[in-house]
């Protein structure tokens, strides 16, 4: 039922953004809220929270959004957060950018690294990615310093972490 | 039989001892010495009684004879008919009645005598049957305790033996545990040590990685990491 939900709301999501003609800066916006969704606790909290009156928890995306993002984005996201859906924002965001990307037979490869990549090592790691896996993909980076150093790529269920963090894990396992 | 035999010659002998020593005192009593001296007179004067004649020595010593003892041995006649009819008499009724009255007291009471013997001799097997009874029980007794002390004797050492397995068994329980306890904590100990080691020594290293990563070597990595996913199908 929930997947159902979030294909549909994804489904709901990609239709608006292809009508409204600005898809690309779209997926872009909704990518950053999804991970900025992800890593405050207090805002996904606040916002899925059922007591809290829907008239406040969209006054408070309007507040987060407004002047960082385009009407577009700014309404999807009102859109799933008073329809109650906002502890499930950042899955719909993701099937909606694989979506998005399938309809360019790309796959989405989220890239997390503890510093931006270049436009240059986007393009060379994209190229990379296909080498080794065959897949023409859409890189998506975010920056998490918990990496270290180094990149961890996910392309749906596969990994591919060539981290700092991963090797002192590896060499923390070694010393037990 | 001998008893018997004495006690018959001693009946005469004494009854012949009672005559002689009594026949002077019965002769002396039979005539007074007034009646003498009567005798003597009346038979010297010859029916004519003077004063001369009390002069006269025959008459005097025949008055002085009534002053003397009769003879102490000899009694009258008539008192030896008399006391020897009476005697006889008296023995007669003495063998007749007498004898075997006392012989029957005498054999009644031997007989008795013999019936308290026989009857002690009787208490005496009794008391012996009931000694030996008591003898027999006292080592029934004896034996029976004895017996108990061996059974309690040998439960007591079964006990001892159970109770000092039970305690070896418990102490090797105990010892057994003690070192696998020991061994425990030796490992947990050692595996603290280890994590608390490591834990200094990777915060360390993460430490000069963190402080090392800039810029350059941050995309020296991504680049690398980009050339590393580029040849893993190369």
């Amino acid at each position: 039922m929930a997947d159902a939900a979030v294909a549909g709301y994804a489904e709901a999501l990609l239709a608006v953004a292809a009508a409204e003609g600005d898809l690309s800066a779209v997926e872009d916006e909704l990518f950053s809220v999804a991970q900025a969704f992800r890593s405050n606790d207090e805002l996904r909290s606040t916002l899925a929270d059922g007591d809290v009156p829907a008239a406040r928890r969209l006054q408070v995306v309007d507040d987060l959004l407004d002047g960082r993002a385009s009407a577009t984005t700014s309404a999807l996201v009102s859109m799933v957060v008073g329809a109650g859906r906002a502890s499930e924002l950042p899955a719909i965001v993701d099937a909606f950018l694989e979506r998005s990307a399938a309809s360019r037979n790309k796959a989405v490869a989220t890239v997390r690294a503890a510093v931006d990549l270049t436009a240059d090592q986007r393009v060379r790691l994209a190229a990379a990615i296909k080498t080794a896996t065959g897949k023409d993909v859409e890189v998506r980076v975010v920056e998490d310093p918990s990496v270290l150093g180094g990149v961890v790529t996910e392309i749906g269920d596969d990994i591919i972490d060539g981290s700092v963090r991963r090797r002192l894990n590896q060499l923390r396992e070694s010393f037990r | 039989m001998r008893n018997r035999l004495i006690r018959l010659l001693a009946a005469p002998l004494i009854a012949l001892v009672g005559l002689v020593a009594l026949a002077g005192p019965a002769a002396a009593s039979g005539e007074s010495v007034g009646a003498c001296m009567a005798h003597v007179l009346e038979h010297e004067a010859h029916g004519e009684l003077d004063e001369h004649l009390l002069h006269d020595e025959a008459v005097q010593d025949e008055l002085e004879k009534c002053f003397s003892a009769p003879n102490p041995i000899l009694p009258e006649v008539n008192e030896i008919i008399w006391g020897g009819a009476a005697f006889l008499i008296l023995l007669v009724v003495m063998v007749k009645k007498g004898f075997p009255a006392v012989q029957g007291a005498m054999d009644a009471r031997a007989a008795r005598i013999a019936a308290d013997l026989d009857e002690a001799d009787q208490a005496k097997q009794d008391a012996q049957s009931v000694k030996a009874d008591y003898e027999a029980r006292l080592a029934d007794a004896k034996a029976e305790a004895s017996r108990l002390i061996d059974e309690a004797r040998a439960d007591a050492e079964r006990v001892r033996a159970d109770l000092v397995a039970r305690a070896e068994a418990d102490a090797a329980g105990i010892r057994e545990r003690a070192a696998g306890e020991a061994d425990a904590a030796k490992a947990q100990a050692i595996a603290d040590l280890r994590a608390e080691v490591s834990s200094i020594a990777l915060g360390a290293a993460e430490r000069v990685v963190q402080s090392s990563l800039d810029a350059e070597v941050q995309g020296n990595l991504i680049d690398a990491y980009i050339d590393e996913v580029a040849g893993a199908n190369g």
